[in-house]
């Protein structure tokens, strides 16, 4: 299980990666899912599965928001409340 | 050659500047086109050329700094956001056409235009304490004149607007890598820079920083919302439409790594001591008026030669290996301000890799002027 991040822009997500990578969390930069980009191409940062309450903490710290934080598995991609 | 135009374009740049583009050139696509390796080096170098900016120039959110081909671009983005037909603009006096030309395509604008002598800082916020009591919708400061080097008090400025809530563009086109400038402390709407002045950037690369979000005025692929047929509402790619120069960029990076290094502080004495050392030596030369302040002025110098056009002046210099700017610079509302607009003038400016001994022999060779 991996969690997705979605971001507004490239640029926002490259700041999103960076600020988890350095708070020690592995964070990826992908192409966000056709199934949940309804405007179209957008990027997304993954993170494994049991980061997702370090993360939330680092991005409020940051004050980096998001668009929507999905969980990632066999069945697709589901919208988790953050 | 003597390369006394810095002004124009930093002709010397710093070695890593070469290199980085060379790099790009030979390594990287574009951001955001894919997670493979040449197009994430683009997307970090874009991103790291951002933060270094945000930093340096006090842009709290590195996504506010917007990637342009130049200060002219910038402004114009600027311009076409904040001034409506119809709208009262005011500005300092010493504008660059950068600025006026955008201003006079766009229907029934007011212009007003603060008048103060040159060098004269406090009677112009004497002047412009007058302009703000009257209607204005936006102000625009020059906040380095191209032509003078002289120095708008922007600081002033901008806590004037800030207080009576009139949004402010500076062109900072002269004075970003030399100055601070301070997107947030005077909490301006636009801030635009170009990348191969002071920055030590190559040309056709410039920097626009937003304290407001801005309106296009190029609309095409930004790799986001990508079914959307208006342009994403945020920043940087609501204003950067269409494929980036990445090797531009990394020299850019490049050259705003070299200013951080050697400190905007450091940068501008060194221009400040040749620009005084030239305006001695002209001064001493019969007949010619320098245009010469020690207090309220940068590494730019104009000066004329009483009946001596600039022009000739300027070929006869270039000849014997001398590159300077003559003419109006763009900037004839400049010009109109110091009474110089029939005649223009002769203009040096200096760098980080001029030398006194450079000067010495600029000078020497004008002596000999027939």
């Amino acid at each position: 299980m991996y969690y997705l991040i979605m971001c507004r822009s490239l640029t926002h997500a490259q700041r999103v990666a960076n600020g988890l990578e350095r708070a020690g969390i592995p964070a990826r930069i992908l192409r966000t899912p056709a199934a949940i980009a309804p405007s179209g191409c957008s990027h997304s940062v993954r993170i494994p599965g049991q980061s997702l309450s370090r993360t939330l903490t680092t991005l409020n710290r940051l004050r980096l928001p998001h668009l929507g934080i999905y969980v990632g598995g066999a069945e697709g991609y589901r919208e988790v409340e953050a | 050659m003597i390369y006394l135009d810095s002004a124009a374009t930093t002709f010397q740049k710093p070695p890593a500047v070469v290199r980085a583009m060379n790099e790009a050139m030979a390594s990287m696509t574009s951001p955001g086109r894919g997670e493979y390796g040449p197009s994430a080096r683009a997307s970090k170098t874009l991103l790291a050329l951002r933060e270094e900016a945000a930093d340096l120039f006090h842009v709290g959110d590195p996504e506010r700094v917007v990637l342009t081909t130049s200060a002219t671009h910038g402004l114009n983005i600027a311009i076409r956001t904040l001034v409506r037909p119809g709208c009262t603009v005011l500005l300092t006096g010493w504008e660059h056409n950068a600025v006026t030309r955008p201003l006079a395509a766009i229907p029934e604008v007011r212009l007003r235009t603060i008048r103060a002598p040159i060098f004269r800082p406090d009677r112009f916020l004497e002047e412009l304490d007058r302009e703000l009591d009257r209607e204005v919708d936006v102000m625009i400061c020059t906040h380095v004149s191209n032509v003078f080097g002289y120095l708008l008090p922007v600081k002033e400025i901008a806590d004037r607007c800030r207080q009576r809530e009139i949004p402010l563009i500076v062109d900072a086109a002269q004075s970003a890598g030399l100055l601070p400038v301070d997107l947030e402390g005077w909490g301006a709407a636009f801030v635009a820079m170009p990348g191969h002045k002071g920055l030590y950037g190559p040309q056709g690369t410039g920097l626009l920083l937003c304290g407001t979000t801005g309106d296009p005025i190029l609309a095409g692929g930004t790799g986001s919302e990508s079914r959307r047929q208006e342009m994403p509402d945020f920043l940087p790619d609501r204003l950067e439409a269409g494929t980036h120069n990445v090797p531009g960029a990394a020299g850019l990076l490049a050259g705003l790594r070299f200013v951080r290094r050697k400190t905007p502080k450091e940068l501008l004495r060194h221009e400040i001591r040749l620009k005084n050392l030239a305006a001695d030596g002209l001064a001493r030369l019969p007949g010619v008026q320098v245009f010469h302040s020690q207090s309220h002025q940068s590494g730019v110098l104009s000066f004329r030669i009483p009946g001596k056009d600039p022009g000739q002046v300027g070929d006869w210099l270039s000849q014997r290996g001398v590159a300077l700017r003559t003419g109006l610079h763009c900037a004839p509302a400049a010009h109109e301000s110091a009474g110089t607009l029939e005649t223009g003038t002769l203009r040096v400016s200096f760098s980080a890799f001029n030398t006194p001994k450079e000067v010495e022999r600029f000078l020497g060779i004008l002596a000999r002027l027939p």
